[in-house]
């Protein structure tokens, strides 16, 4: 629920910064701000006079110091997603099964024997991050992966989920009436399903009708794309669509309109490019959303079940937090920094486009 | 019986090809006291043998130091229990373990013997264990006139017979033991439908005279006397009281405790049973004055409530050990743990039909990783499960040591791939095709490491995951997945100790349990022979059956012997299992004041 919870509240937050900011002119009178805020910058403020208004955005973030760190956690993050083979070949370790009884202490509660690792011996540089209780697996080659594979979910279910709710906005907001009603019904229907009660009605079905086939991990990879991406647009369509009603009234669309600009030139480059910085928000707090979603859907044995999975090692980790709490702290460290990364960076860029809640 | 916690949470570990026995029969052996168990410093409690005990007389034998009053708290992690309370319907170890210990009288009873401290058959309402015709298709047995129901009215031999009636009704109690027994054994068997389905229709199976009940056969049934220990050969309030299936929510008790509160799958909750005398029962007891029953708890929660030793948990025992706290709970809690045979075999079962040469079905034995998958499953190899050479478990009766290769099976890629190129399969010719358990975890890793194992020993696996119960596929002849298998899985607990309750169920052809589709006419004779022999020779026949079947077919692969533990909290007095249910033995605890 807690992934429905933050949906809404990205939403609201949505909805609020559309009362207080948006609009080509904020923007643009960014450079124009009230002398009392930076008395002793009228130079900078002077420097920087002629910017684009993305720019001088950009700069203000490069400032913040806790954005820059959340960044380079992000990038870090997916350098590993991206270089998870290399790095596992450079470890010289892999996800491979293995026979686990030659490497666990049977007796012991199923435990690495102590010449494999923690917690019954020291780190080893054959396996750095030890191996797994019961089934003797590499946790270093595991945890990559699992990095891996929630980015490539989550942000492959941003990418629909944002495009298609930005769509969804762009039109319902811009053509109005019957279109406007039916969008706007259909956002409501979807905001009454949540996605965790989606994603455990659906993976029965998609294991029903797929799993004799080979690509069953790869169907279900997907699956969980659909119903996270299915579920998760509402929030943006919503917050498009308000951007879009305040807008569509102002000279410069009414101005295109008499000039005779066909209704897609009007959406896409009179519209959106005044929608930027409602989009990158919403974006930046999609994904740490989608992050957590995809680790919950694991710990609750639905999602990526065949594949490898940050929130499957969590599940198989927890009655072990005493007797092997490293085994329970490396998916749960993973993801608690990239969710909070990503949190924190879609904060600062919400902080730096919108000039009003500048601290 | 079906095996506790049949229907297992997601989170739950489910153990073998996919499966701990989601589905499988109750135990009523004797425990084993061999030791095919050499990694683990721990023994079975109970038995080798059951014996008998026609003599024995109420009241039960004072359990030494034993004291009244207190409450005992049992956590059941995992596991459901049943859903009804109704003594015809239960077949499971988990309601039949705590019924007929505390609630549900029958005509006889397991109970401790004060000298050994082993289960032995004694009467309960029957004033002895029967008697028979010569060629066993008639049983009488005297009811004792001095049993009470909770409502302080007598139990007669009326309602005995009533309740001997309704487990002739498949239809109303399709999950009851009657299924297999009643409908099997008794008259009438396959026309009579029961009181339910055939309404006002009479039944001559079974006829009251004074005290005496008297039970007609269809066909020669020697375990009648182990039949009556189950609590559906046991009384029923006479006509509407009794109707199901509201009567499974309120039942009338007439053992030592009554039902104060029962919520399926949550609680059950027993006080004393005022109107039960000591006097009337050779087997009960009435310490502590209260039990309460927790269904489906977490393991690793109860696990920490028991370790922890604090006020809550010294009255308090679990049926099951995470394995994980397995080590720990070894060193800290001594004596206090107790591992006990379960009666129960777990099996692979190649399909009959489909991989039709014994030497490949060999080189599935040779090519299972039995330590890696007991591992990977969560089981703790060597003491909650242990080597297995044949169908019987240990300590039953007329159980045969036999080899099929001559030496125990253990993983051994090499002799995997000999066998199959005996058969003419080069390494990664023969697929094997096989379903297991996606929403547990533990399965899926359990999957993985077989896949490693038998590819390792020149098998191809194409392992297709399910989210329904196993047994629901396996079971369903019809089912299409299920055709496509060669590979199934089975594990079968034995309802009292004779190869009866093992072998047919499991080989029989057409037998429900048979997932290896199994039909050889010559064992299917021999196997309804056995029960019409002289009773003193049925045990070994049944182990010489066992051990033909192993030998010559080797249809079913038994993988495990399955034991349970149960961690007694450190003021329950008398911590012991029950080998005869595979459970612990609630007759005799005690709260320690």
């Amino acid at each position: 629920m807690a992934q429905v919870g933050r949906s809404l509240t990205s939403d609201l937050d949505g909805e609020s910064m559309s009362a207080q900011t948006a609009g080509p002119e904020t923007l643009g009178h960014l450079s124009d701000e009230p002398p009392q805020q930076q008395p002793q910058d009228n130079k900078k403020a002077k420097a920087i006079t002629g910017k684009s208004p993305m720019r001088i955005a950009m700069g203000r973030l490069a400032r913040d110091k806790i954005a820059m760190v959340c960044a380079a956690v992000v990038v870090l993050f997916v350098l590993i997603a991206v270089f998870a083979g290399a790095i596992c070949s450079f470890f010289n370790v892999s996800t491979d099964t293995v026979l686990p009884s030659q490497y666990l202490d049977t007796l012991g509660g199923g435990l690495p024997l102590p010449e494999y690792g923690p917690p019954n011996g020291g780190f080893t540089i054959d396996h750095p991050f030890g191996i797994a209780p019961q089934s003797a697996t590499d946790n270093l080659a595991f945890w990559v992966y699992g990095a891996r594979t929630s980015l490539e979910i989550s942000f492959t279910a941003t990418l629909f989920a944002s495009f298609f709710g930005i769509l969804m906005g762009l039109i319902a907001g811009f053509v109005g009436g019957v279109v406007d009603k039916s969008i706007s019904f259909l956002i409501d229907l979807f905001l009454t399903i949540p996605f965790l009660l989606a994603g455990l009605v659906i993976a029965p079905i998609i294991n029903q009708n797929f799993n004799a086939s080979d690509n069953y991990p790869r169907i279900q990879f997907w699956a969980l794309i659909v119903v996270l991406a299915g579920f998760g647009w509402m929030g943006v369509a919503r917050l498009i669509r308000g951007e879009v009603l305040s807008l569509r009234e102002r000279e410069f669309v009414q101005a295109a309109r008499v000039i005779g600009m066909p209704t897609r030139r009007i959406l896409v480059k009179e519209l959106l490019p005044n929608l930027a910085a409602p989009i990158v928000v919403s974006i930046s707090l999609m994904l740490p959303t989608f992050v957590a979603a995809e680790a919950g859907f694991a710990y609750l044995g639905i999602g990526v079940t065949s594949g490898i999975s940050w929130g499957q090692t969590i599940n198989k980790a927890t009655p072990f937090f005493e007797s092997y709490p490293l085994y329970l702290w490396e998916p749960v460290i993973g993801i608690v920094a990239l969710v909070l990364a990503l949190n924190l960076l879609g904060d600062a860029i919400r902080d730096a486009l919108d000039p009003k809640t500048r601290r | 019986m079906k095996e506790k916690g049949w229907t297992m949470r997601r989170t739950k570990p489910l153990a073998v090809v996919a499966g701990a026995a989601l589905f499988a029969l109750a135990a009523c052996g004797g425990s084993g006291s061999d030791s095919a168990n050499p990694e683990s410093n721990r023994t079975y409690t109970g038995a080798a043998e059951v014996g008998k005990d026609p003599e024995r007389q109420a009241p039960a034998a004072d359990v030494e130091g034993a004291t009244a009053g207190g409450t005992i708290t049992v956590y059941l992690p995992g596991d459901p229990g049943p859903d009804s309370m109704d003594p015809t319907d239960g077949w499971s170890v988990t309601g039949n373990s705590i019924q007929q210990a505390l609630t549900s009288r029958s005509l006889t009873q397991y109970a401790k013997d004060p000298k050994t401290g082993e289960m032995v058959l004694v009467p309960d309402l029957a004033t002895d264990l029967g008697s028979h015709n010569d060629d066993f298709t008639e049983w009488t047995f005297t009811i004792r006139d001095d049993a009470k129901w909770e409502d302080g009215s007598p139990v007669t031999a009326d309602e005995i017979a009533w309740g001997i009636q309704r487990s002739m009704d498949s239809d109303t109690f399709p999950a009851g033991p009657g299924t297999e027994y009643s409908q099997t054994y008794f008259s009438g068997a396959g026309e009579y439908k029961g009181p339910y389905t055939d309404k006002g229709k009479k039944w001559d199976g079974v006829s009251v005279d004074g005290q005496d009940v008297t039970i007609k056969m269809a066909k020669p049934f020697p375990d009648m006397d182990y039949w009556g220990a189950f609590m559906a050969m046991g009384p029923a309030p006479l006509g509407k009281a009794s109707t199901p299936p509201d009567y499974g929510k309120h039942i009338m008790s007439n053992g030592p405790y009554k039902v104060e509160s029962f919520r399926p799958q949550e609680e059950l909750v027993l006080v004393k049973n005022d109107q039960w005398d000591p006097n009337s029962d050779p087997g009960r007891h009435q310490y502590a004055d209260k039990f309460i029953f927790k269904f489906n708890q977490d393991q690793a929660k109860v696990d920490q409530i028991m370790l922890s030793d604090n006020t809550e948990s010294q009255t308090a025992l679990s049926n099951a050990l995470g394995s994980n706290n397995y080590d720990r709970a070894n060193t800290e809690l001594g004596d206090r743990l107790i591992q006990q045979s379960a009666q129960c075999t777990s099996f692979l079962a190649p399909d009959y039909t489909k991989i039709t040469d014994i030497n490949v079905r060999k080189a599935i034995a040779y090519a299972y990783p039995y330590q890696d998958m007991w591992l990977a499953t969560g089981e703790v190899p060597g003491v909650t499960r242990v080597p297995a050479n044949s169908i019987m478990p240990p300590g039953m009766a007329g159980k045969h040591d036999y080899f099929v290769d001559g030496e125990q099976f253990t993983y051994n890629p090499e002799k995997s791939k000999e066998l199959l190129k005996d058969a003419g399969y080069e390494p990664g010719e023969f697929k094997i095709t096989m379903i297991y358990y996606e929403p547990d975890p533990l399965a899926v890793a359990g999957q993985k490491v077989l896949v490693k194992g038998m590819e390792e020993a020149g098998f191809t696996v194409k392992g297709i995951p399910v989210q329904d119960s196993p047994y629901n596929i396996w079971l369903n002849p019809d089912d299409k997945l299920n055709k496509t298998l060669n590979l199934r899985g089975v594990n079968w607990c034995s309802d009292w100790p004779s190869g009866l309750t093992m072998l047919p169920p499991l080989v029989r052809t057409g037998a429900a349990y048979n997932t290896a589709q199994f039909s050889e006419k010559s064992i299917d004779d021999k196997m309804a022979e056995i029960p019409t022999m002289p009773l003193d020779e049925q045990a070994d026949a049944w182990g010489a059956v066992d051990e033909e079947i192993g030998t010559k077919y080797f249809p079913i692969i038994p993988t495990a012997f399955r034991n349970d533990l149960y961690v007694f909290g450190s003021k329950i007095g008398n911590p012991t299992g029950d080998g005869q249910i595979g459970a612990p033995d609630y007759k005799d605890l005690y709260v320690m004041q």
